[in-house]
C-alpha cells in the first residue's frame, strides 16, 4: 500500500439482536483498508455482510466494537449527526437501482447532496460536474425522463458532489441491463481516477470483479462470513436468515483482503 | 438546496395530493375569515352606533330593543304608536299650540318624529320631516348627503326619499312617483309620492328605508287616529281655509294637514342638549327616568340595547358559528395529516436516500415540518384571499339586508393575526407523526440491495 489509507477498519465487530436468540455476528473484521485513489471490487455470496460493511464504513451502522477510520476520522468516537456530516463530506455513495430522488431534476440531485456537506451548494460544479458524465444536456431533468444509463450518471456526479475521499458503490450494475454494465463500470472507474477518488464497489458480476486490480472477497476478511452462518444484510438480519446462499461467488483472488 | 426548497419540491412531487390538501385547507380557512370579518363588522356597526346621530328613543312601552330594532334597523314590528302630545313635550314655545316650550325643549338638541306602518316593494316606508336628513347626521358628526336631488320639504306634503339600496334595486330616477300600501307589502294602496331625492349610500339602515313627508303620511286611509268628536275624522280638503295648528307646516298644494288630535308618532329619534348647568349625560338620564316615568311612552337607550343584543344573541351566535368554521380548519388540517401520512412509504426511501447522502436525522424532520408548514402557509393565504373575497362578493348583501357595509378590505385584524399562529400550529401538529416517522427511518433496511 503506497499512498496512505482513506478507509481503515480495525477489530471491527458488528451484531444484531435476534428475537428470542443470540445475538447474529454479521462482521467480524480484523482489519480491512483501502488506500487513497485505490480502486477495489468486493464480492461475496448474498448475506455475508457486504452491504453492513459499506454500512459501517459509511457510519450508518455504529460497529460494536472496533474502530472505522475515514480520512483520519474514526467515526466510532462521534455521535450519529457528527458521522452524517463526515459521511456527507468525505464518502460519495452510489447504489443499486437507481436511488435518485425522483421529484427532483438532475441538477436538483447534485445540489441536494452538496447541501447535506460543510460548503454551500455550487450550482456551477453541479453542472460540471453533470457535464462530465455527459449529462450537460439533462440538467433540468427528472429522473423518470432519463434512461437507466443516465440515471447512474446523474448518480456518479452526485457521489462526487462533495469532493469525497472515497466512493462506495452497492452493487451499481444490478439493475442495468448487461450492455450498460461496462459503460456504468467504466465511468466510476475513469471518473474516481480523474479525481483522485478512491472507489470501493460491491458486485456480484465476476466480469466486473476481474476489471479491478485488487479484487477480494468478504470471506477472506470477515471470519462471521467464513463460518457460513446465514447473516443479515443492511441491518435486518431478520430478512436474510434461511435465505439460499448465493452460488455466483468465486474463489478469493490474490491480493484480495488486505488484512 | 435549502430545507425550503427540498420541501417544496416534495410537494411539487405529489402536486395534485398537495393541491387538494391546500384547496381543502384554503376553503376552511376562507369561512373562518369571512366569518370573523363579517361577525367583526357587525359587531362594530352595531356596537359603536354607526349611523345613529342620536343617542335615545321615544316609543310606546314595551320592550326597549323591539323598539330599537324597528326604529333604527327598520326590522321587527312596531309596538305601538305614541301620542302626538309626547312629541310636543320636546318641542319649543313656537311650534306649539300652547305658546310655552315643552317639559324636555331644553334638553333637546334635535327630535325627529317618525311614523311607520306602510311598506313600498318590501322597504319599509317612513313618514318624517326634513330635520331627519337636515339636522340629524349619520353619527360621528357626517350629515347625510344626496346622491341626487334634496331633501323633503316640509311644505312638501307628497314628497319622498330612497335610500341608495332601494333606489339601486328598482333604478329609482328623480320625479318618479311611487305608491306606499298600507300595513303589508299586499295592503291597499295609498297615495303617490314623488321622488325628490336620493340619499347617498350610509352602509346604515337608512339605505334601505323609504321616507316619504309625514303630512302626507298622516292624510292616507287608516292613518288618522279615531276621534269621538264632531269633526270630520278625515283630513280638511284642499283649499277648505282651515288654519294651520302651531308648528304644522302649510302645503304648498294647499293640502289640509291632519289635525294634531288624530296624529300619532311610532317613535321619536332625540339628540339631547346640555341642559343649564348639567352634563349631556345627566341630562339624557333625566330626560329618560322622567319620560318612564310617565305613563304614555318609553326612553330607550339604542346603544345599550344594541349591546345588550349583541352579548345575548350575536356574540353566542357568532361564536357558535366560528366554532364550526374551526372545525372546518381542523378537519382541513387532519387532511395535511392524512396526505402526508400517505405519502410515509413513498417518502422513507426518499428519506433513506438523503440520510445516506448525508443529511442529519434533524434534516429530515425539519423537512418534514417545512413542508407541513408550507401547505398550511399556502392554505392559509388562499383562505385568506379567499374568505375577504368572499366577504367583498357578499358586502352588498350584507349592506342592504343587515344595513352594514362590509368589502374585500374589511378586517377583524386581532382575530386574523391570531389565524395565521393557529394554522401553523396545527400543520405543525399535523406534520409531527409523518415527520417523526421520516427521523426513525431505518436507512440501512431502506436502502439494502439482496446482496
Amino acid at each position: 500500500m503506497d499512498a496512505p489509507s482513506v478507509i481503515s477498519l480495525s477489530d471491527v465487530r458488528k451484531t444484531f439482536p435476534v428475537p428470542g436468540g443470540e445475538p447474529l455476528t454479521v462482521l467480524d473484521v480484523d482489519r480491512f483498508e483501502v488506500a487513497g485513489g485505490e480502486q477495489v471490487s468486493l464480492e461475496g455470496r448474498s448475506g455475508s455482510g457486504k452491504s453492513t460493511l459499506l454500512n459501517v464504513i459509511s457510519g450508518i451502522l455504529r460497529p460494536d466494537r472496533g474502530s472505522v477510520v475515514v480520512d483520519g476520522l474514526d467515526l466510532t468516537r462521534f455521535n450519529e449527526a457528527t458521522r452524517d456530516r463526515i459521511r456527507a463530506d468525505k464518502l460519495g455513495m452510489v447504489f443499486q437501482s437507481f436511488n435518485l430522488l425522483p421529484g427532483f431534476t438532475a441538477l436538483e440531485n447534485v445540489l441536494v447532496a452538496m447541501s447535506f456537506g460543510t460548503g454551500r451548494p455550487d450550482r456551477s460544479r453541479a453542472e460540471s460536474l453533470l457535464a462530465s458524465v455527459g449529462l450537460a444536456h439533462r440538467l433540468s431533468h427528472r429522473p423518470a425522463h432519463l434512461s437507466i444509463g443516465e440515471q447512474q450518471r446523474v448518480a456518479v456526479a452526485r457521489a462526487l458532489a462533495n469532493r469525497p475521499r472515497a466512493i462506495l458503490a452497492d452493487e451499481p450494475t444490478a439493475s442495468i441491463d448487461p450492455a450498460h454494465q461496462q459503460q456504468v463500470i467504466d465511468l466510476l472507474r475513469n471518473t474516481c481516477r480523474e479525481q483522485g477518488v478512491a472507489l470501493l464497489i460491491v458486485t456480484h458480476s465476476p466480469e466486473v470483479a476481474s476489471q479491478f486490480e485488487r479484487r477480494i472477497r468478504i470471506e477472506d476478511f470477515n471470519r462471521a462470513a467464513r463460518a457460513g452462518r446465514p447473516e443479515a444484510t443492511g441491518g435486518r438480519p431478520e430478512a436474510t436468515a434461511g435465505r439460499p446462499e448465493a452460488t455466483g461467488g468465486r474463489p478469493a483472488t490474490a491480493g484480495g483482503g488486505r488484512q | 438546496m435549502t430545507l425550503f426548497g427540498i420541501a417544496w419540491r416534495n410537494i411539487r412531487q405529489r402536486g395534485l395530493n398537495s393541491a387538494l390538501t391546500v384547496l381543502s385547507l384554503a376553503l376552511g380557512v376562507a369561512l373562518v375569515v369571512a366569518t370573523l370579518v363579517t361577525g367583526n363588522v357587525v359587531q362594530q356597526a352595531f356596537a359603536s352606533g354607526t349611523g345613529l346621530g342620536y343617542n335615545m328613543i321615544i316609543g310606546a312601552k314595551g320592550s326597549p330593543l323591539q323598539l330599537v330594532l324597528n326604529s333604527v334597523y327598520y326590522i321587527s314590528r312596531p309596538i305601538e304608536n305614541i301620542p302626538w302630545g309626547v312629541y310636543e313635550e320636546f318641542l319649543p314655545a313656537n311650534r306649539r299650540d300652547d305658546g310655552r316650550d315643552g317639559r324636555f325643549a331644553s334638553s333637546t338638541a334635535v327630535a325627529v318624529p317618525i311614523c311607520m306602518g306602510d311598506y313600498w316593494q318590501g322597504y319599509r316606508v317612513i313618514g318624517t320631516n326634513a330635520a331627519m336628513f337636515d339636522r340629524l347626521t349619520r353619527g360621528g358628526g357626517r350629515p347625510y348627503r344626496f346622491a341626487a336631488g334634496r331633501n323633503l320639504r316640509d311644505e312638501n306634503y307628497f314628497e319622498g326619499v330612497v335610500g341608495a339600496a332601494v333606489a339601486a334595486r328598482y333604478g329609482m330616477k328623480l320625479g318618479d312617483e311611487f305608491s306606499p300600501t298600507h300595513g303589508a307589502d299586499d295592503g291597499p294602496k295609498h297615495d303617490p309620492f314623488k321622488l325628490v331625492g336620493i340619499l347617498e349610500r350610509t352602509d346604515t339602515p337608512v339605505d334601505r328605508g323609504v321616507f316619504v313627508n309625514m303630512e302626507g303620511f298622516y292624510l292616507q286611509d287608516g292613518h288618522a287616529k279615531p276621534i269621538d268628536d264632531d269633526k270630520p275624522n278625515k283630513p280638511a280638503e284642499p283649499g277648505s281655509g282651515q288654519t294651520a295648528e302651531a308648528g304644522i307646516p302649510v302645503d304648498v298644494g294647499g293640502t289640509k294637514p291632519l289635525r294634531k288630535i288624530q296624529r300619532e308618532v311610532t317613535s321619536i329619534l332625540l339628540e339631547t342638549a346640555s341642559a343649564a348647568g348639567l352634563l349631556p349625560e345627566l341630562t339624557a338620564m333625566g330626560v329618560r327616568t322622567a319620560i318612564n316615568e310617565g305613563r304614555d311612552a318609553q326612553a330607550a337607550l339604542p346603544i345599550g340595547e344594541i349591546r345588550q343584543l349583541l352579548d345575548l344573541f350575536v356574540r353566542p351566535l357568532e361564536l357558535l358559528l366560528l366554532l364550526i368554521t374551526a372545525m372546518v380548519v381542523v378537519v382541513s388540517a387532519v387532511g395535511i395529516l392524512v396526505s402526508m401520512v400517505g405519502s410515509t412509504l413513498e417518502r422513507k426511501r426518499d428519506v433513506a436516500i438523503m440520510r445516506a447522502l448525508g443529511a442529519r436525522r434533524g434534516h429530515v424532520l425539519s423537512t418534514v415540518l417545512v413542508e407541513a408548514v408550507l401547505l398550511a402557509v399556502a392554505g392559509g393565504l388562499a383562505g385568506w384571499l379567499l374568505g375577504h373575497l368572499l366577504v367583498g362578493a357578499i358586502g352588498p348583501w350584507i349592506a342592504t339586508n343587515a344595513g352594514v357595509s362590509a368589502g374585500v378590505l374589511s378586517a377583524a385584524p386581532q382575530a386574523e393575526l391570531l389565524l395565521v399562529p393557529f394554522i401553523v400550529g396545527l400543520a405543525i401538529l399535523a406534520g409531527i407523526l409523518p415527520a417523526v416517522a421520516a427521523y426513525r427511518t431505518d436507512v440501512a433496511r431502506w436502502l439494502q440491495g439482496p446482496g
